[in-house]
């Protein structure tokens, strides 16, 4: 037993490798980040289709429906970057801004039709 | 109080000496009471009646030293203060060791990583004064209110584990070692604010606000908070440049990059800020340059009343073509229009047709034998006052206003 031989290290494990419970108990924090990442590449892709097709309301509705989203989700890493509101109450900053970002997008859309 | 139950526990193993990519081993262990028994029990218990080969660390066993944090069923724990009962009942246990940190064996990760976080951000204590005297500070002075429990991290390295960015971002500081730096920044007796903020600020950034770090750590103190204070510091404060940059053969590295990436955040900001300024000049002009332009263009063009023709030049009892010549002033140019007029003496009044078919703007022409408006283009049919007979037409024929001023007769077009 007595080598001198250095001990191999198995590489760093990462999120989710060998870690059969993971995704069920990822922090919702996680999700509300990628989540805005996601819908800012599909907001580049809706305004390329607004572009294109200005008048078609399936269009309008998706591209307001996700920059609600966006900016719900924005505002709340601004809170938090501020300290406007404490982290403990992270959770519900992402409830509450994406429900009051959807009532908006429901205004804006009812004023427009 | 938890029932008795049988457990399967699995518990991540890696042989240094084999190497490979690990493995789970399976135990079933019964368990006698589930919520006075933790998962470091159950670890021990193992190691005592199953399997002598399997390594993990822990030392204190209340949650004070930071040994023994693991990821369990999928979140970074303490294994003495995670209970078996903590995992619904008839579920799996899974016991793993901690992300972003090399394995050295089964549960047994090297810290290395941790500690030189540690150093990166100068955790370190430096007093301004040196006094060999114990500082006395108030439980209720601010600062002391502000850092709260930041100071209470037993390093157990459950934070850098759930942080998904410290394992994308591979010189970050990491949530442990920041709020250790935000302890220390907030404290104003320190004397190493300047070069722990340069640090700090210099990895600061890589956090998402997953909050992820928050939500683990045993000991409730807020990394996510703690990085946003020392970013809100670069508002207040100048960060002093890093000595090693200047040694650095600048003009090499930059060219092989980008032009700009030798820049510093001041600069950038200011040259952004000068950017966004001018930007937003030359927006504001061109946005008055074309308001003047286009404007006219957008206002609704009053009517005009344009002479048809004398109305003893126009036949009676008969339908008449009229070729209308007029201008019409379009934003800053004028724009001559003519357009055929179908004048109606059919009747008693004198009716003034549109020409355009309703439907898709063809000419229409009047068929004097068939006593009908045609349209050549899809078959649109009126009658003599403009009613639709056959074909696409929407709407009868539109029609002119019309006066008859000193025998002359006049259309109103807009």
């Amino acid at each position: 037993m007595e080598d001198d031989k250095p001990l191999e290290y198995r590489k760093r494990l990462q999120w989710g490798e060998h870690d059969p419970y993971r995704r069920q108990n990822t922090m919702i924090g996680m999700w509300a980040w990628l989540a805005q990442r996601v819908s800012a590449v599909a907001l580049v892709v809706l305004v390329a289709l607004h572009l294109l097709w200005t008048y078609v309301r399936l269009i309008q509705l998706l591209l307001l429906l996700t920059i609600a989203f966006h900016a719900a989700l924005g505002l709340r890493v601004m809170l938090l970057d501020f300290n406007l509101v404490s982290v403990k109450h992270h959770r519900a900053l992402i409830w509450v801004l994406t429900g009051v970002g959807v009532v908006v997008a429901a205004f804006i859309y009812r004023a427009i039709y | 109080m938890g029932a008795a139950s049988t457990r399967n526990v699995r518990v991540f193993r890696y042989n240094p000496e084999e190497g490979g990519d690990g493995h789970f081993d399976s135990y079933v262990l019964s368990i006698g009471n589930e919520t006075t028994t933790t998962m470091l029990d159950v670890l021990l218990r193992i190691l005592r009646e199953q399997d002598p080969t399997i390594s993990f660390r822990f030392a204190c066993r209340v949650g004070m030293c930071g040994s023994c944090g693991m990821v369990i069923n999928g979140r970074e724990r303490l294994a003495c203060r995670a209970n078996v009962s903590d995992i619904p009942p008839g579920k799996d246990i899974t016991l793993r060791p901690l992300n972003h940190f090399p394995l050295i064996k089964d549960l047994v990760v090297d810290m290395q990583p941790l500690f030189e976080q540690f150093e990166q951000t100068l955790s370190f204590y430096e007093p301004k004064d040196a006094s060999a005297e114990p500082a006395l500070i108030r439980p209720d002075a601010p600062e002391r209110a502000e850092i709260r429990n930041a100071t209470d991290c037993i390093a157990c390295g459950c934070c850098v584990s759930s942080c998904t960015m410290a394992h994308y971002h591979e010189d970050y500081a990491g949530p442990a070692a920041l709020a250790r730096a935000y302890a220390l920044l907030a404290d104003k007796r320190d004397a190493l604010f300047e070069p722990r903020l340069t640090q700090a600020l210099a990895s600061c950034y890589n956090c998402r606000t997953e909050v992820n770090c928050t939500e683990v750590c045993p000991k409730e103190i807020s990394g996510t908070r703690a990085i946003k204070y020392i970013q809100r510091l670069a508002l207040t404060h100048r960060p002093e440049a890093p000595p090693e940059r200047s040694q650095e053969p600048r003009e090499a590295v930059a060219a092989a990059r980008w032009p700009w990436a030798d820049m510093d955040r001041a600069t950038f900001l200011r040259h952004l800020g000068a950017g966004l300024l001018g930007a937003g000049t030359a927006a504001a002009l061109l946005s008055v340059a074309g308001v003047a332009a286009i404007g006219p263009a957008l206002r609704k063009k009053p009517a005009q009343w344009i002479p048809v023709a004398k109305v003893s030049d126009l036949p009676a009892s008969q339908i008449t073509t009229v070729l209308l010549k007029y201008d019409v002033q379009s934003g800053i140019y004028t724009q001559p229009v003519s357009r055929p007029v179908l004048v109606s003496r059919l009747g008693e009044e004198t009716i003034c047709y549109n020409a355009s078919c309703p439907h898709l703007g063809c000419l229409v022409r009047w068929d004097e034998r068939a006593d009908q408006f045609r349209c050549a283009c899809h078959g649109g049919t009126f009658d003599a006052s403009g009613k639709v007979l056959a074909g696409p037409p929407p709407r009868p024929l539109d029609r002119y206003r019309s006066k008859i001023e000193g025998g002359r007769l006049l259309v109103e077009v807009t």
